[in-house]
């Protein structure tokens, strides 16, 4: 068996006396979805920005691609292939669309034709090139999360993750957002996605892991997940573990 | 792009050919020096104020080592003057180097403030050494380059001229370019930025040390143009904010920007000093010279040049983030 592409081991992240995310293991294979879920403040962008190099790990290691990658920081994190996009969006305010693009496809290429070509094509994957010369910062809300996935992809990841990029978006453009997120698994990208939207984590993703209070409360297939008693009961109440 | 170049090449043949018109006029040459050095240092403080975001209050310091590197070299030896030059960009460079090493590790205002901080010890060096002359300064008395008559203004035109244009270019250049769009991100988000796998720490430093080498040429030419230094003409504090405030006036961020503001404010300035607004209001008779009107523009106005950079800064600042250049963008958009 080969060596998984992500592979976290017993990482925790203290906030004062607080354990943000508390020995917290979970693999991600090639090419696959894998959902996180908890509810609010159980440590899952802690998690992210713990692995992507933002924070440091008060323990534990993360391996990527076969080298141990705990503590690096971010920019080379993104260079070797992992590449997250952030829930509070952040977009390059004061350049245009295709410009944020750009800058993502420079992580793979020194020439600026170069990145104009892969920026434009992923515009399009994302039906953002009749925007691509607006100011990023007067974008709506939908398409600046459309814009941190397509700068994202831009760079040639491995491995995405994603920090909530449905939240906020209506029903049409979630399930647009999914299929594109298929698409991307498609040719090859693995892909860590956090979300709160139950229904959208359990049709699209291979395995899910499910954080409370900064452990890892489950893993498992969508289906063991959804039937799970202990994980109905972190999101519903304990009253509903049988409905 | 193409436009922006086409740009550049027209500004230096109509630049190149003002001489000509002019023919011998000392004051007017002078001053155009004076606007052609404050355009080149404002653009080359917008390479790492403007376009990463680093705002820095010492870029003085960088134009003083390219100055005092010259004079100490070419009173004391007798290497060629490029070669003194090329030593000055070496000592800003350096200078740049060990500051951006230093405080871009860390984030936020610190550079700002070291800016000063490095700048202050620079000054404070220069003059307390005797190398530097201490406080009485240096003075160059012997010079030649090539037959070039040095005692003309026409070589430091031309030179500061030269040095302009390619700063332009360079900015042009890096603008465009992947260390361009890495810079911006700085300026725009430093965690988008690290995100997308821009190394903060290392451009920066760049953006920082291309700024500071052609700021070091500007002092250098300075040095053998006005052929005496001392601290307080080439490494003030004023001097630093002169040239960010050049930059904001005419438009931070932008190519042009920071000529426009340089033509803007050096003319500014010069009227100010030579109480231009006094003698316009006399010769159109709205007053008379001999009246207390008069006497007071003359008396208060030429020293109040640095209070009206003042208020025209906050005027700016308060109704055109994007410089006077912001306005002519701004209809051209809509």
């Amino acid at each position: 068996m080969t060596a998984p592409l992500l592979e976290i081991t017993s990482l925790s992240k203290y906030f004062g006396g607080n354990a943000a995310v508390s020995d917290v293991s979970f693999s991600v294979e090639k090419q696959r979805i894998v959902g996180l879920i908890g509810p609010n403040g159980s440590g899952k962008t802690t998690l992210f920005n713990c692995i992507t190099g933002y924070y440091p790990a008060a323990s534990g290691r993360v391996r990527f691609c076969g080298c141990d990658i705990t503590g690096m920081k971010p920019d080379r994190v993104c260079r070797l292939g992992m590449v997250r996009t952030w829930q509070r969006v952040k977009p390059l305010a004061g350049l245009n669309v295709l410009e944020n693009v750009m800058t993502g496809a420079f992580c793979r290429t020194r020439s600026a034709s170069e990145a104009r070509k892969i920026a434009l094509h992923r515009l399009e994957m994302l039906g953002l090139d009749n925007v691509a010369q607006k100011t990023a910062g007067d974008l709506p809300i939908g398409l600046k999360k459309k814009l941190e996935l397509a700068r994202a992809l831009a760079t040639g990841p491995k491995l995405l993750l994603l920090d909530e990029v449905c939240g906020g978006l209506n029903f049409t453009e979630t399930q647009e957002l999914l299929e594109i997120i298929r698409g991307i698994r498609e040719k090859g990208t693995a892909v860590v996605f956090i979300e709160h939207d139950m229904k959208a984590v359990t049709g699209l993703c291979d395995r899910i892991v499910v954080l409370k209070s900064g452990e890892k409360l489950a893993e498992g297939l969508p289906s063991e997940i959804t039937s799970n008693p202990a994980v109905i009961a972190a999101y519903l109440g304990t009253g509903y573990s049988h409905a | 792009m193409t436009k922006q170049w086409t740009g550049i090449a027209t500004f230096a043949a109509l630049a190149a050919s003002v001489p000509f018109f002019l023919g011998d006029n000392p004051y007017i040459a002078d001053i155009l020096i004076t606007m052609l050095m404050m355009a080149a240092l404002a653009s080359a403080w917008n390479i790492v104020g403007g376009y990463a975001g680093q705002f820095s209050f010492g870029h003085a310091a960088y134009f003083g080592a390219g100055a005092y590197t010259t004079s100490i070299l070419l009173t004391a030896s007798s290497i060629a003057l490029p070669l003194c030059i090329g030593a000055g960009i070496l000592a800003a460079s350096l200078i740049a180097l060990l500051t951006g090493a230093i405080v871009f590790r860390l984030r936020g205002h610190y550079f700002a403030l070291a800016s000063i901080a490095v700048a202050e010890i620079v000054r404070l060096t220069a003059h307390n050494l005797e190398i530097t002359g201490g406080a009485q300064g240096l003075l160059i008395t012997d010079i030649t380059f090539g037959n070039l008559d040095l005692n003309s203004k026409e070589p430091f035109y031309f030179a500061m001229l030269f040095l302009l244009v390619t700063t332009l270019a360079i900015s042009l250049l890096v603008r465009h370019s992947r260390a361009g769009y890495f810079l911006l991100a700085i300026r725009e988000d430093q965690d988008a930025a690290a995100s997308l796998g821009i190394n903060l720490y290392l451009w920066k430093n760049m953006a920082l040390v291309i700024s500071a080498a052609l700021a070091s040429v500007a002092g250098s030419i300075y040095a053998v143009y006005i052929r005496f230094i001392d601290t307080s003409a080439v490494l003030s504090l004023r001097l630093s904010i002169e040239i960010i405030l050049t930059t904001i006036i005419g438009g931070v961020g932008t190519l042009w920007g920071p000529v426009l503001g340089a033509a803007l404010l050096v003319s500014l300035a010069e009227a100010l000093r030579s109480n231009l607004a006094g003698e316009l209001l006399v010769n159109s008779g709205i007053i008379t010279e001999a009246s207390p009107i008069e006497s007071f523009l003359k008396n208060n106005l030429a020293h109040a040049h640095v209070l009206v950079y003042g208020i025209i800064t906050v005027l700016c600042i308060l109704n055109l983030p994007k410089g006077i250049l912001g306005l002519f963008r701004r209809k051209q958009r809509t």
